[in-house]
């Protein structure tokens, strides 16, 4: 139920001239302070002075690389998927050079003109391949064509990634240091390879 | 009265206390099924023989010490089946456990991911991680078996569902489990490739994606399709299949589930003629070579029609093709019989193959010779017959509704002197190069339509995609060109045609429409195969 909530006017707002000239008082201090300059301004003059953005600030995307320079992404299609303005159009082939990785990007279009910048991409790529740290707007363009950033322009501020990609492979527990417990790692063949001192 | 008083074909039994019924001596697994009660299996196919190695439908049978497989249980009268007990659970977490001790998770990259038995049981009855601590067992990723699959060695949890469909259904024993253990693979026996034409179904059988469609792999993936239900028009056997189809883009077709007409199975070759749909397709209409508007074309097709009048009709030939759908070919019927009476009907067709089989392809590759020649109720006779009258110069006009009319070089010769050659077809061909006018016409993806097969069995084809360009189903272009003529063969509707067609022709009586469909996304669908 709605709450009626009735304005106490005292004596003095109730004459109105006094809170005019208050109020016209405080227009003039602004328009002083705006007009002669002054630290205490809150807006910033865009484009000449730009704002720092807080760290997780998403600019526009980029594709991450593997170790030997070529596109992390598997085209597993989780970005194209989630993404709600559906702006990421991805075509998969074979990588087909006799290394483990089977799938690859033949082409990744991201409309970015249709992107609403949510980052869900980022989210839910198991591969750290797509991020959104560039810190960059993307720029105004002039043509409607220009607004895709395709496969080379996504790769092109890309960098290396720490993280091993698949894992450290199937032998990752030998790498692997729990906390706080011991454990016995297995060779192939089932033998005691080597056993683990807790902490 | 309870069911198995009334039929005393049933046996009644309870399943978590739940009273049941199914036929005697059915199969405890399919029974549970039936009546949509949960349980996880990968071994067990209806249309396959039972082995029970998954192990994965234990359930407690009351009076058996131990678990039994659902799969290898006959229905019996008064059997009390427990399957959600906290043995029953334990044993299928345990033996998804097993399964998934050497499986490589590709799921981000594996094709079946999405439509995965092994995921969804996964996420239904486990979902927890590995407790296993050794290194999986390595084996072969994208081993090549044959000409249309590959498969991944890792993925497989040995099944031997597709073993047994080379076995059992297509008839040639191309795969098997070699090794012994947690060394097992499934491979082709030495000197082997899985070619048969049937391979492909082991594809859909898979309960994982170890076996890939080297046509489908990589393209799609399946959460994206939309299944619209059709029926396959490779042959006169008309299996019942579901295009699958993103974006107007058609990347597969797969057999219905559980139908009595073509179990679950399609041939290869059925299977690859979606291609056709979207290769080097006629666009857009043509007069004299060059691209015109619809009513261009259809103006000066019909300025030639109509000045034939009586006697003169009889220089008229109307080809249908025995790919037409029945209300393409009931309409065309119509425009020949009635308005343009004493035209010459004929039909175009592919000759015999030697494809035809005892599984389910037919010699015929024709998908509705039955229904065109019952829609054109006797009137129709041969390509040769219209050879013969092409030669002898008996036609002045001929009007082709098809792809498949293939006329000896001779007759095509002759061609060039008819005063009208008109044709509706989807791809061009030697007989779309010699025609003044040529009509893009959709193909079986692209209508809403039924077909009858061989044995008389008539299905609704339900259009998946939208055609390309200016091309219109056949039956549209005829009311159309009829419409110039001054005719009223005014159908707005392939139903409607159909409503009509149940009417007027004999053989076609008891065929039913079918109910309109939307295409399911199969992001709701479950898991496949
Ligand atoms: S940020 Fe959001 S809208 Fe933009 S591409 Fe990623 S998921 Fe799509
Ligand atoms: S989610 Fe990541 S790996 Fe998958 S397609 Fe998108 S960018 Fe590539
Ligand atoms: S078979 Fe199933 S569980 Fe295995 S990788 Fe493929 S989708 Fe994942
Ligand atoms: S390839 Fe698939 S169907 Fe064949 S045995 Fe392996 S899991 Fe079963």
């Amino acid at each position: 139920m709605a709450k009626v909530v009735s304005i106490k006017r005292g004596l003095w707002e109730q004459l109105y001239l006094p809170e005019l000239v208050r109020g016209v008082g405080i227009t003039l201090k602004h328009f002083f302070v705006n007009t002669f300059g002054s630290k205490e301004i809150v807006t910033v003059r865009y484009p000449e002075e730009k704002r720092e953005y807080p760290p997780r600030f998403r600019g526009v995307h980029r594709l991450m690389k593997r170790e030997d320079g070529s596109v992390r992404c598997v085209a597993c299609m989780m970005c194209s998927t989630i993404c709600p303005a559906q702006c990421i159009y991805i075509v998969a082939g074979e990588r087909g050079d006799g290394t483990a990785i089977e799938k690859v990007p033949v082409s990744f279009d991201i409309d970015e003109l249709i992107c609403v910048v949510c980052g869900m991409c980022v989210e839910a790529c198991p591969c750290d391949a797509i991020r959104m740290d560039t810190g960059r707007h993307y720029p105004p363009v002039d043509r409607r064509d220009q607004a895709f950033m395709q496969k080379e322009d996504l790769l092109a501020a890309g960098g290396p990634n720490v993280a091993v990609q698949g894992g450290a492979g199937p032998d990752w527990r030998e790498s692997y240091r729990p906390l706080g417990s011991d454990r016995q790692i297995y060779d192939r063949e089932g033998k005691l390879a080597k056993q683990i001192k807790g902490s | 009265m309870t069911d198995t008083e009334k039929n005393p074909e049933l046996a009644s039994f309870t399943v978590d206390g739940k009273p049941l019924s199914a036929p005697k001596g059915s199969n405890l697994l399919d029974a549970m099924v039936a009546h949509g009660i949960e349980i996880s299996y990968f071994c067990y196919h209806p249309g396959l023989s039972v082995v029970a190695q998954c192990r994965q439908c234990l359930v407690e049978i009351k009076g058996q010490p131990k678990l039994a497989p659902a799969c290898q249980s006959i229905v019996m009268p008064g059997m009390e089946v427990i399957s959600s007990s906290e043995k029953v659970l334990a044993a299928r977490r345990q033996m998804l456990e097993f399964t998934l001790v050497n499986h490589p998770i590709d799921c981000p990259i594996c094709d079946k991911a999405g439509e995965c038995a092994l995921q969804r049981q996964y996420m239904d009855w486990d979902a927890k991680g590995s407790r296993i601590d050794h290194a999986k067992v390595r084996k072969g990723k994208k081993v090549d078996l044959g000409p249309r699959i590959v498969l991944d060695q890792e993925r497989c949890i040995l099944c031997t569902r597709c073993v047994r469909f080379c076995a059992e259904i297509a008839k040639s024993p191309q795969l098997t489990i070699s090794q012994r253990g947690n060394h097992s693979l499934l491979t082709t026996p030495p000197g082997h490739r899985l070619d048969n034409p049937y391979s492909l179904n082991t594809v859909d059988i898979c309960p994982v994606g170890a076996l890939t469609d080297k046509d489908f792999r990589f393209q799609v993936r399946v959460w994206n399709l939309s299944a619209t239900l059709s029926v396959c028009n490779g042959c006169a056997s008309g299996c019942l299949c579901e295009i699958h189809h993103f974006r107007n883009k058609i990347y597969r077709l797969v057999p219905r589930r559980l139908v009595d007409v073509n179990l679950n199975w399609m041939c290869d070759y059925g299977r690859s003629t979606y291609k056709a749909q979207a290769s080097d397709r006629l666009t857009l209409p043509r007069v004299e070579g060059k691209d015109a508007s619809f009513e261009d074309a259809l103006a000066r097709a019909a300025g030639k029609l109509g000045s034939l009048e009586g006697e003169a009709r009889a220089g008229i030939g109307l080809v249908l093709g025995a790919d037409l759908a029945n209300e393409d070919a009931f309409v065309a019927t119509r425009l020949g019989l009635e308005f343009l009476a004493g035209a010459q009907l004929y039909l175009a067709a592919e000759p015999d193959t030697s494809e035809g089989d005892a599984i389910l392809r037919s010699a015929d590759p024709n998908p509705n010779r039955r229904g065109v020649s019952a829609c054109a109720r006797g009137k129709l006779r041969s390509a040769a017959d219209l050879a013969r009258d092409l030669s002898e110069g008996k036609l002045r006009v001929l009007y082709v509704l098809s792809d498949k009319l293939h006329l000896p070089p001779e007759a095509l010769e002759k061609l060039r002197g008819l005063e009208l050659v008109a044709v509706q077809a989807s791809h061009p061909g030697e007989l779309v190069k010699r025609a003044n006018v040529v009509l893009p016409a959709c193909v079986w993806e692209e209508v809403d339509g039924t077909v009858t097969s061989a044995a008389g069995r008539t299905s609704r084809m339900r259009a998946a995609v939208t055609p390309p360009g200016a091309a219109k189903p056949h039956w549209e272009i005829l009311v159309r060109l009829a419409r110039r003529l001054g005719l009223t063969l005014d159908y707005a509707t392939p139903r409607a045609i159909f409503d009509a067609l149940r009417v007027e022709v004999e053989e076609l009586k008891g065929a039913e429409w079918g109910k309109d469909l939307p295409p399911q996304l199969l992001r709701f669908a479950g898991s496949r195969g």
